[in-house]
């Protein structure tokens, strides 16, 4: 393909490189700032950036080099030119299934390799028995922190993200959610700690097991005491891929052929004894966590169902208000299936006296979380790069008017992987619009859809099997956000 | 002058319905079609009395005949403007495209030889238990068996034109009174082939027990007002999760269920395909034959393709020139069989080019120009995404041993195809227990016998009649009243 290549300015490529170093340090933390910046000027650090990244990742991440090779792109002259080198997320589970089932850890490792800059498979996972035990090997030796997550299929994903990535990705919740937007920070905003309730797992290689670690550390600036976690051990990844192939296969009609490792097999009753028990403890913790904390300043990420909950029981027992102002409640997620409350929002608020119960838009494969605005959208940061695609073609639409397609993503924070990545949502942009909000960022629309739903016309009908949406439950397990 | 829009009609018991058009369809990117509001005829739709099927007992069997083997030939597409017409606008609404259509079209007049159904409907209920009471002398009693028809509706699939004439030749044999609901994919082609019904012999009781109608899967203010055991005593669902799901509702004491569920199929090879030039060159014909056909848009097309011949790195490399003797064979059959597909389903595309990248697991044969792809797995393993496989994209996996593919034949697979010979026994017999359902020789998926007889498991002829059975009592058999100490009560 050709390219042209844009005239090479060493200004812009120094900002480039502060924005995908350590972009909330160059910009002091200022959620305002950082939302407010010129989009012409966005577009052009973006656009360098990307060149940047391209020349120095396709030496590193061997995917990239042989996409980049196969589509003849070495730079490129403009955002849309780089949309044929975004991957789709399906990359992330390309392995052969039954590597994983009999346990080959050393070629799975060769096939990660090449997803990331780093070398897990220089990592000795000999020894290991396990999902847990081979993520952790690679924790503990490489860089990476590799994110795990079953989706309906019954496939496992593992993101090869590292530990800067899931720092980089807390220190975004923390500058957009403690700061009023419009305002500057306060100083406690960036420096105080800030107790972090997290109603989920101790550690874990899934974002519901993996965010509390790095929420501690942002949040709480590393004081054990001001990390507080419902589940005191470790979500097993085992068992989430064990739970996500029982799924598969009673949707296939055979519950009797899980090609999973027989030890874990025999662990099935476990897996759904903590599944029951679960919501009730999830409450009884938060319930703790009420008395416990009881007007300090707290970051709260959880299911919006949870929250409303304790909320409705403490106002019912007549009380409200029990943390302090300022603080954070990221809520959102949960089963999809689940309606609502209508009073949701009204009663969190009441109980927990946060000004809004805020929701954010993000996936394991992306540090940035996209946090929604009073006016309903969710805006993107600016080292983020949006693309809507055609559904047909995969082809970019223009970049103007109000479009919908499905999303995809250039995140130049990226530490490990590319950073380019091809979605399974559907999502809507006014691209000429400025939101009423303030921000200058492009947004999404809140409204979200899985691609998957959407496609298939009106009650066609074919003798020819297609598999049914199964997905429900999953939503739940594969965490927040995306 | 407006362009004419196309229209689904109803065609009711004889009467053809084009007025109080409503549009309908449109969704991702479909075109819309009109149908006279369903609301507007529900009444008229069903049969208003299980009186009025005597009409269809006073015509024989060889009547019916006649009147199918009258019907075929003005079903010739060159003499037929309604048929004309469907095929026009099925292009559209169709998963296939105009060479396949064409062909579709141009065959229908065949299925209406007059011996080719007396042949089916023997094979499968055998014309004396349609024609009278067969009747035998069992335990002391003269029993009879008679096949009546019922009052059906049919679900009909639209990814082949074929299916709804299938469905109006099944019930005119078995004298069934018919309702059509046809698919939004195949909306014109049953309405068509009626209304050259009511044309031919708008009185004949075969017209005039079958209504054809068009309205949305799932409206619920009319289903609920057809789906009542005093309307239909069967419903005959033909795939599609949705179709088959919405209809489950429906299901009372009085209403059966015939679901012809979704399927998928799937081709058995033994390594020996790999042991010369001239054996993959064949093997390959045959596996294209099986999935390409009809370009891989029917239940019976297969998807998966497994090998029995090792996972070593010698057998891989064989392996692949086994998918590309199957890729060239695919692009060489003829347009009337196989084409480049209609839309390259861009989910597919993605997860074909990712694999692409991934080299290391799988080779992927073809697919850079949204003709159809042949993806070599290098481990035992399918594609994550094999339910999706189609538009002429196949899945060729090799193995160690026949359990391994055993293991992968389940409820949901329908045609099995099976090459060499040595296999065959092994496979038909352990892969029945699996839950398969159909077993061919490699390459004959598409050529054979036609739905003559079982289909998905059950016999969907003889589960769209009603068996009846009457009995009376041989002489000297003790009664109930004078001797009712020795009548054993007995099932």
């Amino acid at each position: 393909m050709a390219t042209t290549a844009p005239p090479r300015d060493t200004a812009i490529e120094r900002e480039a490189e502060r924005w995908m170093n350590d972009p909330y340090a160059h910009f002091g933390y200022h959620n305002t700032r950082i939302h407010t910046l010129p989009r012409e000027e966005v577009a052009a650090v973006q656009l360098a950036a990307m060149n940047l990244r391209l020349q120095e990742r396709r030496e590193q991440v061997q995917m990239l080099a042989k996409l980049a090779d196969a589509q003849g792109i070495g730079q490129v002259g403009t955002l849309d030119e780089l949309a044929p080198l975004l991957m789709p997320h399906d990359m992330y589970k390309s392995y052969p299934q039954s590597l994983l089932a009999r346990q080959q850890f050393a070629r799975l490792n060769s096939w990660l390799t090449k997803l990331t800059r780093y070398s897990p498979e220089d990592v000795d996972v000999s020894a290991c028995d396990s999902i847990d035990s081979w993520l952790t090997a690679i924790r503990e030796e490489t860089p990476l922190d590799v994110g795990a997550s079953s989706g309906s299929s019954g496939t496992c994903s593992f993101y090869p993200k590292s530990k800067r990535d899931y720092r980089l990705s807390m220190m975004g919740l923390r500058v957009q959610l403690a700061q009023k937007f419009g305002e500057a920070p306060r100083p406690g905003d960036i420096e105080d700690k800030i107790h972090a309730i997290i109603p989920l797992y101790k550690d874990g290689h899934a974002s519901m097991g993996a965010f509390g670690k790095y929420a501690c550390e942002i949040f709480g600036k590393g004081d054990p005491a001001c990390w507080h976690y419902c589940f005191d051990f470790k979500l097993s990844s085992d068992l989430m891929w064990l739970a996500a192939r029982l799924r598969a296969a009673a949707a296939r009609g055979d519950a009797g052929k899980v090609d999973v490792p027989a030890s874990l097999l025999a662990r099935r009753a476990e897996w759904e004894e903590s599944q029951k028990a679960m919501p009730d403890q999830q409450l009884a913790f938060v319930n703790r966590m009420i008395g416990k904390l009881h007007g300090q300043r707290v970051f709260v990420m959880s299911t919006s169902n949870l929250l409303y909950a304790a909320a409705r029981r403490g106002l019912d027992e007549g009380l409200s208000g029990v943390f302090a102002p300022d603080s954070v409640f990221m809520g959102g997620g949960g089963a999809k299936g689940v309606p609502l409350p209508d009073d949701l929002e009204e009663v969190i608020e009441k109980f927990f006296n946060t000004r809004r119960m805020i929701s954010s838009y993000g996936m394991t494969e992306m540090n940035s979380f996209s946090v929604l605005c009073d006016h309903d959208r969710y805006h993107v940061l600016p080292w983020v790069t949006i693309y809507l695609l055609d559904l047909e073609t995969g082809q970019p639409l223009p970049r103007r008017g109000r479009q919908t397609g499905r999303a995809a993503f250039f995140d130049m924070t990226a530490d490990s992987c590319w950073g380019g990545l091809v979605t399974g949502d559907l999502v809507t942009v006014d691209w000429d619009h400025q939101c009423e909000c303030g921000r200058t960022s492009y947004a999404l629309e809140k409204q979200i859809n899985r691609v998957s739903e959407i496609q298939g016309g009106d009650d066609k009908i074919s003798c020819a099997a297609t598999p049914g949406a199964q997905a429900e439950a999953m939503e739940f397990l594969t965490g927040f956000g995306g | 002058m407006m362009a004419k829009r196309p229209i689904s009609y109803a065609v009711l018991r004889g009467e053809v319905i084009e007025s109080d058009l409503i549009e309908f369809g449109g969704r991702g990117g479909d075109i819309t079609f009109l149908a006279p509001d369903p609301h507007r005829i529900v009444d008229r739709i069903p049969l208003a009395s299980p009186r009025l099927m005597e009409d269809l007992y006073t015509i024989s069997f060889d009547q019916i005949l006649d009147y199918l083997a009258e019907l075929g030939p003005r079903l010739e597409l060159g003499r037929n403007s309604y048929l004309q017409e469907a095929l026009e606008y099925s292009y559209d609404t169709a998963p296939t495209t105009r060479p396949i259509m064409d062909a579709f079209y141009h065959d229908l007049p065949f299925m209406f030889d007059r011996e080719r159904i007396r042949r089916m409907v023997d094979f499968n209920i055998g014309i004396d238990h349609l024609e009278g009471w067969v009747e035998q002398q069992l335990n002391g009693s003269t029993v009879g068996i008679r096949a009546y028809g019922s009052r059906q509706l049919h679900i009909v699939a639209g990814n082949g034109p074929v299916l709804g004439a299938l469905t109006v030749i099944r019930g005119a044999v078995t004298r069934g009174d018919m309702i059509v609901k046809v698919p939004s994919n195949d909306p014109f082609t049953t309405g068509a082939i009626a209304r050259t019904m009511v044309d031919m012999a708008p009185d004949h009781p075969v017209t005039r027990h079958l209504a054809v109608a068009y309205w949305r899967g799932g409206d619920e203010a009319l289903e609920s007002r057809i789906y009542q055991p005093h309307n239909i005593e069967k419903i005959c669902a033909w795939g599609g999760f949705a179709s088959v799901k919405h209809v489950t509702r429906y299901i009372q004491p009085g209403i059966e269920l015939i679901s012809l569920d979704p399927k998928r199929s799937a081709s058995i090879v033994g390594g020996e395909a790999l042991a010369s030039g001239e054996t993959m060159r064949d093997v390959g014909n045959r596996i294209a034959a099986d999935f390409a056909t009809g370009n891989q848009v029917a239940c019976s097309a297969s998807r998966l393709v497994y090998v029995m011949c090792g996972t070593g790195d010698e057998d891989i490399e064989k392996l692949k020139q086994l998918g590309q003797a199957a890729y060239d064979a695919m692009l060489r059959l003829p347009e009337v069989i196989s084409t480049r597909p209609k839309r390259y389903d861009p989910d597919l595309r993605r997860q074909v080019d990712t694999l692409r990248l991934n080299d290391d697991f799988y080779t992927v044969i073809g697919g850079r120009d949204d003709e159809g792809a042949v993806i070599v797995s290098h481990t035992s393993d399918r594609v994550d995404f094999w339910e999706y496989l189609g538009d002429r994209t196949i899945n060729i996996i090799p193995v160690d041993t026949l359990e391994e593919v055993l293991d992968v034949v389940d409820a949901y697979t329908q045609t099995v195809g099976v090459w060499p010979d040595s296999l065959w026994d092994v496979v038909r017999h352990k892969g029945a227990l699996h839950g398969g359902q159909r077993f061919v020789e490699l390459g004959y998926g598409f050529n054979g016998a036609g739905l003559v007889g079982p289909q998905d498991g059950i016999e969907p002829m003889r589960r769209i009649v009603k068996w009846i059975v009457s009995e009376r009592p041989l002489p000297g058999r003790p009664t109930i009243w004078d001797a009712g100490d020795q009548v054993k009560m007995l099932a």
